[in-house]
């Protein structure tokens, strides 16, 4: 089916406020959703693969386990990246401080392309972007790029995973200027160039954004969470005449 | 292409720039005062006034494209508005509705009207969509070309009145008029992607509809022509050769009525960047009025403002005691100001300081006064009728600490931080949305079910709760820091940042108490619209008019319209009743 921009925001926002989480905000997550579905890829059906885990994952903040001035690494305890993924980038840029590069090593988290939103936001912010993951299942690998002044990403698929990292995890660059990808993407097996998701976004906007029907109906059902049965007492709640 | 940003590659944080309102006469904590945003009136910034000028400036026109309605009224009308950019249609579908199923709140299911405005041409195929999912509004699916999805109910004794009186070669009493001043009341008129249809966000670009409501408030404006053309058609079909049309001068006096109950209420809450841009936009314009010397001609033209005011005001027909004594009030202060206008405002040199001398009237005389005051300056005003769209993204500042945003909550949040939650009554309520459509609704804490599902409405007590959570702890902590170990403040502290750093912020209510009264966001949005005619049904409901007093499309000018009045129909056929500043 066909939904509109706000309409996705409006859902995934009911959706996630009916999980009476301490930790996450709906409106930035509504707006993770909603732009990765634009992109074309799917966000309504991440967050419905995430919700069952928000609702009974942990709802703490995460650890640090160590940083430096290059580097920091987080355990998630298992959450989804929505819920976590804004404070962290809040605080590695002010660890960053005027360094030219920064790494964030993030372990035991979910939900990793939830993450687009936040990270196409850092081109906004001036910088260049790098981040990689490995999947349970193909692709096994996936490369997120962007460079400074881009507004979308490439993004490269490899169907065998690529090195070193457990499927739980992700690696996100920050930079002040572009990377070299080139030994990166080498053997990638797919491609969606930032021309591509450029074009998708103005499709959406102009036509519409497409979703899947089974998709939309699980996420309204899970927005219907934050509704309060009828009573007599709550009809006159309106105060309507 | 899709490159936009240039590289401002930086560990700086953009601070948002402070606040610098023009004369600094009136601060925030005056304007943001929720009893004075419900004491608002139209101004000639409100929407439905800016609209009008936008029409007349650029000439767009307006035709009848389709007209397919039975004997009864009851069919399908589709008009086409042509605009120098592009083309729109409104499309309307009447229906024929028991008395007994007409119902203003969300919940209904069935209306007298339902109506869209369509970007571009219709096909056979858009218009079939439309009439299979337009009638049946929040339960259709509508096409994404759709930009207005919108319904209205009759007011029957209008309604009929008018017909059978033209019908018979007379014309309606227009004391049964000012009871109610329109024939279709609008129960929710929906833009902005609701329902599948067209996001706001597209517009961006649009010369006719980029800003915020524009297009919600043109749909209604040609809703007010089709029931003026309605009433025609059906005395036509009535009374035959009998029959007479509608005379011109109540064609303006109707305006069309509005229906809104609690819905509008969390709007104002949840787009808190929206409501300070459009209340520091009639600030400044106010002050660019206010700072201008006191001259004879403009002090004429003020005294003929609030002479219309003082009649427009004893007109008015409501049913809610409190709202009679208030435009009473308005009344006996207004024509007391009047009479002794002339000598007195000689003791002033600005504006500025005629208002200022006029504080300890009552807020709904106070703001009728600032309505008329921004009539005399058209120029200056009209300059800010653009700024009405904002950047809504609350954001954190870098490398700022604990004690910055203590600052900020000390600075511009008093009024929250003030409040002691402990005490029942600053948390009486709860705001939630009910299986009945989502409609949204107040319980009471602790009696009524629904409190597990509250909405974050209550930004006075998150904002409090915020402040002494931040006391807790090391000053000189950096926020980022402070979030990353209490991620659940990230939200209010974001909000309380960026609105802290604008003109105007926050609105001042704590939404939760006992004495809270919705009413006022109601008020403060609808004349923010320019609606005249404030009848509260309920504490939680009001009857307004949009376009009484409005040029109808073909006579549309830039000329002012403020406060309607009834006609005087003793004058001859067709003369103006107001004196309208040419």
């Amino acid at each position: 089916m066909i939904v509109s921009h706000n309409e996705i925001v409006a859902m995934v926002y009911k959706a996630f406020t009916g999980m009476h989480r301490e930790v996450g905000e709906a409106d930035v997550i509504a707006t993770m959703v909603a732009e990765l579905q634009m992109a074309g890829l799917d966000g309504v059906r991440h967050f419905n693969n995430a919700s069952p885990y928000i609702l009974t994952e942990s709802d703490t903040p995460i650890d640090i386990i160590d940083q430096n001035a290059k580097a920091m690494h987080l355990d998630l305890h298992g959450s989804s990246l929505a819920c976590h993924l804004p404070t962290i980038i809040d605080y590695a840029l002010e660890k960053m401080g005027d360094s030219a590069h920064f790494y964030i090593y993030l372990q035991n988290c979910h939900n990793r392309w939830l993450a687009y939103s936040e990270l196409v936001g850092l081109a906004a912010k001036g910088y260049a972007c790098l981040a990689k993951w490995d999947n349970g299942s193909v692709p096994k690998h996936t490369l997120f790029t962007l460079n400074q002044g881009f507004v979308y990403p490439d993004l490269y698929f490899f169907d065998k995973a690529q090195s070193n990292y457990n499927t739980n995890d992700m690696v996100i660059e920050i930079a002040t200027q572009n990377f070299d990808i080139e030994h990166d993407i080498q053997h990638f097996d797919r491609k969606i160039s930032t021309d591509e998701l450029f074009e998708t976004h103005q499709r959406a906007w102009k036509e519409g954004i497409y979703v899947d029907d089974e998709q939309w109906a699980i996420l309204k059902k899970t927005a219907a969470a934050i509704l309060v049965e009828n009573s007599e007492a709550s009809s006159r709640g309106a105060g309507g005449v | 292409m899709n490159m936009v940003y240039t590289n401002n590659a930086n560990n700086k944080s953009i601070d948002v720039k402070p606040p610098s309102l023009g004369t600094g006469f009136r601060t925030r904590d005056v304007i943001m005062d929720a009893q004075r945003l419900g004491a608002m009136h139209q101004t000639r910034i409100s929407f439905v006034r800016t609209l009008l000028r936008k029409i007349d400036k650029e000439k767009w026109t307006l035709s009848t494209h389709l007209w397919d309605l039975d004997e009864n009224g009851y069919g399908k009308v589709i008009y086409r508005l042509h605009t120098p950019e592009h083309l729109y249609h409104l499309v309307v579908f009447c229906n024929e509705l028991a008395d007994e199923e007409r119902n203003d709140r969300v919940i209904a299911q069935k209306w007298d009207v339902t109506f869209g405005l369509v970007f571009g041409e219709i096909s056979g195929e858009l218009l079939d969509n439309l009439q299979a999912n337009v009638p049946l509004q929040e339960a259709g699916r509508n096409s994404n070309m759709l930009m207005v999805l919108a319904r209205a109910n009759k007011s029957v004794r209008v309604f009929d009145h008018i017909v059978s009186s033209l019908a018979a070669g007379q014309q309606p009493d227009l004391d049964v008029l000012a009871q109610v001043g329109y024939i279709l009341r609008t129960t929710a008129v929906y833009g902005n992607g609701k329902f599948g249809i067209y996001d706001f966000k597209p517009l961006d670009h649009s010369a006719d509809f980029d800003q915020s409501f524009r297009a919600q408030m043109c749909a209604v404006y040609l809703l007010r022509e089709f029931s003026l053309d309605w009433v025609d058609y059906l005395a036509q079909k009535k009374g035959s050769s009998k029959a007479v049309a509608l005379h011109p001068e109540i064609k303006r006096y109707l305006g069309i009525g509005n229906a809104t109950g609690l819905g509008m209420a969390p709007y104002l809450i949840n787009h808190p960047c929206v409501v300070d841009q459009w209340l520091t936009t009639r600030e400044e314009a106010l002050q660019a009025t206010l700072t201008c010397q006191i001259e004879p001609k403009e002090t004429a033209h003020f005294a003929s403002l609030i002479k219309r005011a003082i009649q427009h005001f004893g007109e008015i027909v409501t049913i809610n005691e409190q709202q009679i004594k208030l435009n009473e009030t308005v009344v006996t202060e207004l024509m007391v100001l009047q009479n002794n206008l002339m000598t007195t405002i000689n003791h002033y040199v600005t504006w500025a300081e005629f208002l200022q001398a006029h504080h300890d009237l009552s807020l709904e005389s106070q703001e009728v006064i600032i309505s008329c005051l921004m009539e005399l300056y058209p120029e200056r005003v009209d300059a800010f009728q653009e700024k009405i769209n904002a950047d809504e993204s609350l954001s954190l500042p870098k490398g700022k600490v604990i004690q910055d945003l203590i600052d900020v909550l000390e600075r511009h949040y008093q009024w929250a931080i003030n409040i002691d939650f402990s005490q029942p009554e600053n948390s009486h309520w709860f705001w939630y949305r009910s299986v009945d459509k989502e409609e949204p609704r107040l319980g009471v804490r602790g009696q009524e079910m629904g409190a597990d599902r509250e909405l974050a409405l209550d930004i006075a007590r998150q904002a409090n709760k915020l402040y002494f959570a931040l006391k807790q702890v090391n000053a000189q902590q950096l926020i980022s820091e402070f979030i990353l170990n209490q991620p659940k403040y990230r939200s209010i502290a974001r909000r309380v940042w960026t609105m802290g750093h604008k003109q105007l912020g926050d609105i001042q209510m704590n939404v939760l108490h006992k004495d809270a009264l919705p009413m006022h966001l109601l008020r403060c949005k609808l004349s923010m619209f320019g609606a005249t005619k404030f009848d509260p049904r309920s504490d939680r409901w009001v009857r307004i008019t949009l376009f009484q007093g409005a040029p109808l499309f073909a006579e549309v000018h830039s000329d002012e319209w403020l406060f309607p009045l009834l006609p005087d129909l003793s004058t001859e056929q067709g003369g103006l009743t107001h004196d309208r500043i040419a």
